[in-house]
């Protein structure tokens, strides 16, 4: 079974809220120096649920993808150290300034081009954007089902088993391959590289793809190719109000507080 | 991971052992104001800096130009002079290797020793971060907070560090007759955290002098201060000092604990009588309690051995041959002799110190351990240094500074 999962490099999602800036007037978010990028988290997750297929005696094939500059290589190089098989960087000027959109077309065309491909992984969401429409965008695009904010992942036969994260409970959707499937948090942590995988990470292939590789003009992918116009940017101002909840009682204050908390839809 | 099983990383691009790192603080902007060295991952010597421990007691300040910078030094001197870092650099230099100890490191040990309960880890250091989100916020732990931390560990590191003798510096200005210390102030200010003070005692409910907005400052008897060790540093580990360790210029007071190595120095002051530093009237002291009219000042370390390896967390290990691997240092001189019990303190073995042995830096020790009977064993190891001094040195005392005592690992063979 060949399984696809598609990585995104972020800024290090653990750094300061403080430290975030954006810059308004070009309408972009200022990298901020010293900060490392990472694999987002969600991605992590979607390597580890990959990789849990092969624990339990699948015989898969993982292939990472990643789209972005030429330092989008070490999130592939993570998930081979993690234990992915083999990587495909697509790396081009025209791809930069992508929507969600333009990533999953240039991401979707790879998937075809790997070719035999079974089942695509994404993370949930990217953690610097959180658009999570990408792995969507993909199945749409490539016509297969798509399961979205999966905890647990099995693969029966030619149909993937997927438990979902609902608002209150979960679901099980089984799906016939080949599907795309989102990954939540609730997978789990991702295993940690170990030495002798990252030792041999450094001997697997990684392919690299440019636009004309994946048969797409410059007018399709990137800025150009973007359907999406962000008319601002900008960091919302925190508004915080605190409002003593009086009563007579300990008991009147608990019976006040929790109408309150019902007003406000909180409870 | 699968245990024993060594973790990986990128490092300059090639696949590398994933490095050890800092168990940091850090504030709201992302900076780290406190941190535990991962004492437990490293080998040799000398404590990379990235993850050399770090301890603040006031705020830490903006960092100031290495250009801009200026060194007072006044009082009962026959020259008050002004020094810049090129100044300093000037003089004869000297490079010491020296263990920096928090004095409050490994305090926890004096609880488990005097009462049981549970053990302190040398590995579980994770609630740093949130030290760090009340001291922000300003926040006091409870006394039942402060059971259920984790207690300090790890805050001790070994470093080389360049300077120049304090003793050259003051040779230059000319002691007066008299001078009986030189205080030592920083240019970290801000109030002191008192939940540092009452973390140290174990509890909250007591009263603390509060002495408002300071500078960091300590007295630093005369003695001590002519030692040709002392330094003024500008250097650690290879390379210019770091912000967070007290650039452009700390002390160096090898032996004396971490308090006494006055970061970001802005004055000297050589004086003739004892001044009341609130971290060495109130806080870094010897008592019986809080209200004890007899403090004193700490000063030199105990004897210290730690065993690295093998650690509770290790068992169950198998039957056969083992290295049992510490390290050992102490605060008056070089380590002459580290013994090891197999038997919790019943008898005990000579083990192998490595070389080299200096005055300041801690030693290597290990011991071959074959066994081949499963059970339950304690392993003790205790250090003898050059003057003779045997640990435990230091007794309990109420803010349980200087703990040197013989801590036992607790290993299972299967």
């Amino acid at each position: 079974m060949r399984v696809v999962v598609c990585v995104k490099q972020v800024p290090n999602p653990e750094i300061a809220a403080s430290q975030f800036r954006v810059d308004e007037q070009a309408k972009t978010v200022v990298p901020v120096p010293g900060v490392a990028l990472v694999m987002s988290p969600f991605d992590e997750q979607a390597v580890e649920a990959a990789l849990r297929l092969r624990d339990r005696g699948h015989d898969v094939t993982i292939t990472v993808v990643s789209m972005g500059t030429e330092s989008a290589r070490a999130v592939i190089k993570h998930g081979l150290a993690m234990g992915a098989d083999d990587g495909v960087l697509l790396v081009d000027p025209a791809f930069e300034g992508a929507d969600s959109y333009a990533t999953a077309l240039a991401l979707s065309r790879a998937i075809g081009k790997i070719g035999g491909v079974d089942l695509v992984l994404a993370g949930r969401q990217a953690a610097d954007w959180d658009a999570g429409v990408v792995g969507a965008g993909i199945a749409e695009m490539l016509g297969w089902p798509l399961v979205s904010f999966a905890r647990e992942l099995r693969v029966d036969g030619r149909a993937a088993r997927v438990e979902r994260m609902l608002d209150e409970g979960t679901e099980i959707i089984a799906a016939e391959l080949p599907a795309v499937v989102t990954v939540s948090n609730e997978l789990g942590a991702p295993r940690a590289p170990t030495l002798r995988e990252t030792m041999r990470a450094g001997r697997k292939p990684v392919a690299v793809w440019s636009v004309a590789d994946l048969g797409l003009e410059t007018g399709e992918v990137g800025a150009q190719g973007a359907r999406c116009m962000r008319e601002r940017l900008f960091i919302p101002e925190k508004r915080s109000r605190c409002e003593f909840v009086e009563g007579g009682s300990p008991r009147e204050q608990a019976a006040n507080l929790a109408r309150r908390l019902r007003e406000a839809k909180l409870v | 991971m699968a245990r024993g099983e060594i973790e990986g990383d990128w490092v300059m691009g090639w696949p590398d052992r994933k490095r050890a790192t800092l168990i940091p603080g850090k504030d709201a902007q992302g900076r780290v104001i406190n941190g535990r060295a991962p004492l437990t991952e490293l080998e040799g010597l000398i404590t990379p800096t990235d993850v050399y421990y770090v301890v603040n007691q006031l705020e830490v300040p903006e960092p100031v130009h290495p250009d801009d910078w200026t060194l007072a030094i006044g009082g009962e001197i026959e020259r008050p002079i002004e020094l810049s870092l090129k100044d300093l650099r000037k003089l004869p230099g000297r490079t010491v290797r020296a263990v920096t100890e928090c004095a409050g490191n490994d305090a926890g040990f004096f609880d488990y020793l005097m009462k049981g309960g549970r053990k302190p880890s040398r590995i579980n250091q994770q609630d740093m971060q949130k030290r760090a989100e009340m001291r922000e916020k300003g926040e006091l732990p409870s006394t039942e907070e402060i059971g259920n931390e984790s207690t300090t560990t790890c805050a001790v590191s070994g470093g080389e560090f360049t300077g120049v003798p304090l003793a050259e510096v003051l040779k230059r200005a000319g002691l007066k007759p008299g001078a009986v210390c030189v205080r030592m102030e920083g240019f970290d200010r801000g109030r002191p955290d008192l939940a540092v003070q009452y973390r140290s005692v174990g509890r909250s409910d007591f009263q603390l002098v509060d002495p408002g907005v300071i500078n960091y400052e300590k007295a630093l008897p005369l003695e001590k201060a002519l030692d040709p060790d002392t330094l003024l540093a500008w250097s650690m580990n290879g390379e210019y000092l770091l912000h967070i360790h007290g650039a452009p210029v700390r002390m160096v007071v090898p032996g004396w604990s971490g308090n006494w190595w006055v970061k970001w120095l802005q004055k000297l002051e050589v004086m003739n009588r004892m001044p009341a530093c609130y971290y060495q009237t109130h806080y870094f002291v010897y008592g019986g309690s809080p209200e004890d009219p007899h403090k004193h000042m700490i000063t030199a370390m105990g004897v210290r051995c730690i065993i690295i390896d093998p650690l509770d967390e290790d068992s169950p290990l198998p039957r056969g041959s083992h290295r049992i691997r510490g390290l050992a240092w102490s605060g008056m001189g070089a380590i002459a002799r580290v013994e090891v019990s197999l038997d919790g303190g019943k008898t005990w073995r000579e083990a192998h110190i490595e070389e080299p042995r200096e005055k300041w830096l801690w030693v290597r020790w290990s011991h071959l351990w074959e066994v081949d009977q499963p059970g339950h064993y304690r392993i003790v190891a205790r250090a003898t240094d050059e003057t003779g001094r045997v640990q435990p040195q230091t007794p309990w005392n109420y803010q349980r500074k200087h703990f040197d005592g013989i801590v036992p690992a607790d290993v299972t063979i299967v």
